[in-house]
């Protein structure tokens, strides 16, 4: 059982999202508040985030906290992030793995709204799975 | 899967096999030369309502009777292509007309300099006429030409090498205040050169002080009111000033004429002189208000039209990011409800009845429709407002439309389409997200409007005259001739197509034509209603 952070104000989507993942047998937390999540991370380290890009009062909130995460804390810095978007704003067709950067878009993979939800369980778990056969190393591309 | 590869004739010329090699972004310019085009054609069946396959030689008219293929005549549209990119985004209103008046500047220097070489051609004819034809002029009454039409000619020409070198290197870099110097410079040096010829030909005896006329009105329509007056205040300066110096006798009067009396009788008394020099002056001034003044008319209705389609571009970006921001907007409760209602088929809250389950999958299938739907609108907006296209990379054109093939394969086995594919390399240049788009488009197009059972074939031939062609072809049921040209309008579907496929958004081919219109591809489609529809796409060459 992995313990899961899903960062997103959309409650309904949320909650839906945290039902598929806790009948995978996933201990899964919701944070909707973007000010909060650093913190609760921090409370308890998850094995994995997911993270939504656009937030009430930031509409590129999730990249900030995603930087964040990577760069200024060294508990965080290893944990898978899934992104889910809606928004697109740097490529014309929709984000995809292969605009994964460091820099930019510093998360293990992406996935856009809307969402299956038997892929992103399955997401997941390839997600979980690298990071247990790789834990030093952040997987860069879920297959 | 129903794919069928019948023959493999990948031709690789040597620039096609460093296709992956060189997928460095390439200038967007490099794909709008059209002299060599590539040639991608794709012929499918765009729409059509009946799920009965066609018998040999007959097919399924519109209003259902089968009737025989042979009688039915095929129609051709073209998606006209803009002939030059307006879309460029002009600055503020105050400036629109300075900008055109600048680029008019630029663009007509090496007119200019194309017409100083038809003058300096006139006078090196006329110089040689003066060598050759020697004892003719005489007999005419005229001075033999000796010598002044060569000098002339070769200042031109000195002068005219010098301005083409410098309007090359502005052509490489515009430069306004360079042009303005170049084109200011042109015009004394040539306005010099013929106050020579004046002189030479006769200043008060013959009509060649109105040659001036020509660079009065050139000066009218390129420059504005004060400018095209100073270039009237050059003209008459020099004038004037050749006819002083030879009235008082600094120059020695020349003229064409051998006959001294002429020009004698016009300077024998100087109110005869200044008459007819204040004369010219006169028709001068006349002709430069008349011309400027029309000019101004003509460039006011230019800015205004300029300033009209800048704000229309304005209005068209707003609309687009309006739309953007909408959609995505609609998308994330949208992606909650679709979430929700997966939860519910996929038992997470428990058994549904069965009457429930079926309302739900309802749900569920529609928030897919809507998917797909939201998913193309955003493509379309974005194409719409990309200021600065992605890069675009070099692109082999049978990998593409093999990745578009593999992309819908699903729907093809679903409908039980065979789709037929004999692809040759082909290295274009492109956005590679954006050809997968097109092709993506057209080919599911092809699949969707098929009859259940019918093949597709999909065609690239890498060494055709002209370039490479690439096929689809099926046994659909075309589209109306009238409706051809309105097939790429945004949301228009025809009610063929709605029947065939209530799944159509109406945006696909839009999307097509906006790739096809960035890419400066030639789309043409051919089509008969009962035997299908075949799309040729033409790509510019990439070298």
């Amino acid at each position: 059982m992995s313990y899961l952070l899903i960062v997103d104000d959309d409650e309904d989507f949320a909650t839906a999202v945290a039902t598929v993942l806790r009948s995978g047998g996933h201990d899964v937390r919701i944070e909707s508040e973007l000010s909060a999540a650093i913190r609760t991370m921090t409370e308890r380290r998850p094995d994995l985030v997911v993270l939504d890009v656009m937030f009430p009062e930031n509409s590129t909130g999730g990249f900030e906290i995603a930087r964040e995460m990577r760069w200024n804390h060294d508990t965080l810095k290893d944990v898978p992030i899934l992104m889910l978007t809606a928004v697109n704003t740097r490529f014309p067709l929709g984000f995809s793995s292969k605009d994964i950067d460091e820099d930019w878009l510093p998360v293990t993979d992406f996935l856009e709204k809307p969402v299956d939800l038997d892929v992103l369980a399955e997401r997941v778990a390839a997600i979980l799975k690298n990071r247990r056969s790789a834990p030093a190393s952040v997987p860069r591309h879920a297959p | 899967m129903l794919y069928r590869k019948t023959v493999r004739a990948f031709h690789r010329s040597p620039s096609s096999r460093n296709c992956r090699e060189a997928r460095a972004p390439v200038t967007w310019q490099v794909l709008l030369v059209r002299d060599h085009p590539l040639v991608f054609q794709v012929t499918c069946p765009l729409e059509g309502r009946a799920a009965i396959p066609p018998m040999e030689g007959t097919s399924l008219h519109s209003d259902g009777m089968r009737i025989s293929t042979d009688s039915i005549p095929r129609f051709s549209y073209e998606l006209p292509l803009p002939v030059a990119d307006q879309s460029a985004p002009l600055p503020a209103a105050e400036g629109v007309a300075a900008v055109l008046q600048e680029a008019l500047l630029i663009g007509n220097l090496l007119w200019f300099a194309r017409l100083r070489w038809m003058a300096i051609s006139v006078l090196a004819v006329f110089g040689v006429a003066g060598l050759i034809v020697h004892d003719l002029f005489p007999s005419l009454g005229l001075r033999p030409p000796i010598g002044w039409p060569f000098l002339i000619a070769a200042i031109l020409l000195l002068a005219n090498l010098v301005f083409l070198g410098h309007a090359h290197r502005i052509a490489r870099n515009p430069s306004p205040r360079a042009a303005t110097w170049n084109l200011w410079t042109q015009i004394v040096v040539d306005l010099l050169a013929l106050t020579m010829v004046v002189h030479f030909l006769g200043s008060l005896e013959t009509v060649t002080p109105f040659l001036y006329l020509a660079h009065i009105v050139l000066a009218c329509i390129f420059f504005s009111r004060r400018q095209s007056l100073v270039v009237v205040a050059i003209a008459s300066g020099f004038y004037v000033a050749c006819v002083g110096l030879e009235h008082w006798q600094i120059v020695s009067a020349a003229g064409i004429y051998l006959d001294p009396g002429l020009r004698q009788g016009m300077a024998s008394h100087p109110a005869y002189l200044w008459l007819t020099v204040w004369s010219a002056l006169g028709i001068y001034f006349v002709v430069w208000f008349l011309a400027s003044h029309l000019s101004g008319l003509v460039r006011e209705q230019e800015a205004e039209l300029a300033q009209a389609n800048r704000l229309l571009t304005i209005a068209q970006q707003e609309k687009t990011r309006h739309m953007l921001r909408t959609t995505h907007e609609l998308k994330a409760p949208f992606a909650a409800i679709a979430a929700n209602a997966q939860l519910l088929l996929g038992g997470h809250c428990g058994i549904l009845p069965d009457a429930a389950t079926e309302v739900v999958r309802r749900i569920a299938i529609r928030c897919r429709r809507l998917a797909v739907e939201i998913q193309e609108m955003l493509q379309l907006a974005n194409l719409q407002s990309a200021d600065t296209p992605p890069p675009s990379v070099s692109l082999d054109l049978a990998e593409t439309a093999q990745w578009a093939i593999a992309r819908v394969g699903a729907v093809a086995q679903e409908r039980r389409v065979t789709v037929d594919e004999q692809l040759a390399s082909a290295c274009v240049v492109a956005v590679e997200d954006h050809l997968k788009m097109l092709l993506t488009n057209l080919i599911s197009n092809a699949i969707v409007y098929s009859a259940e059972g019918g093949i597709v074939r999909v065609r690239c031939d890498a060494m055709p005259p002209g370039g490479p062609v690439v096929t689809i072809e099926d046994e659909g049921i075309g589209i109306p001739q009238e409706k051809l040209p309105r097939i790429f309008d945004e949301y228009y579907r025809t009610e063929e197509a709605i029947r065939h496929n209530k799944d159509s958004t109406g945006l696909g081919l839009a999307i097509v034509r906006h790739v096809a219109v960035n890419h400066g591809i030639r789309v043409c489609v051919d089509s008969a209603p009962g035997r299908g529809t075949r799309f040729t796409l033409r790509f510019p060459f990439t070298g």
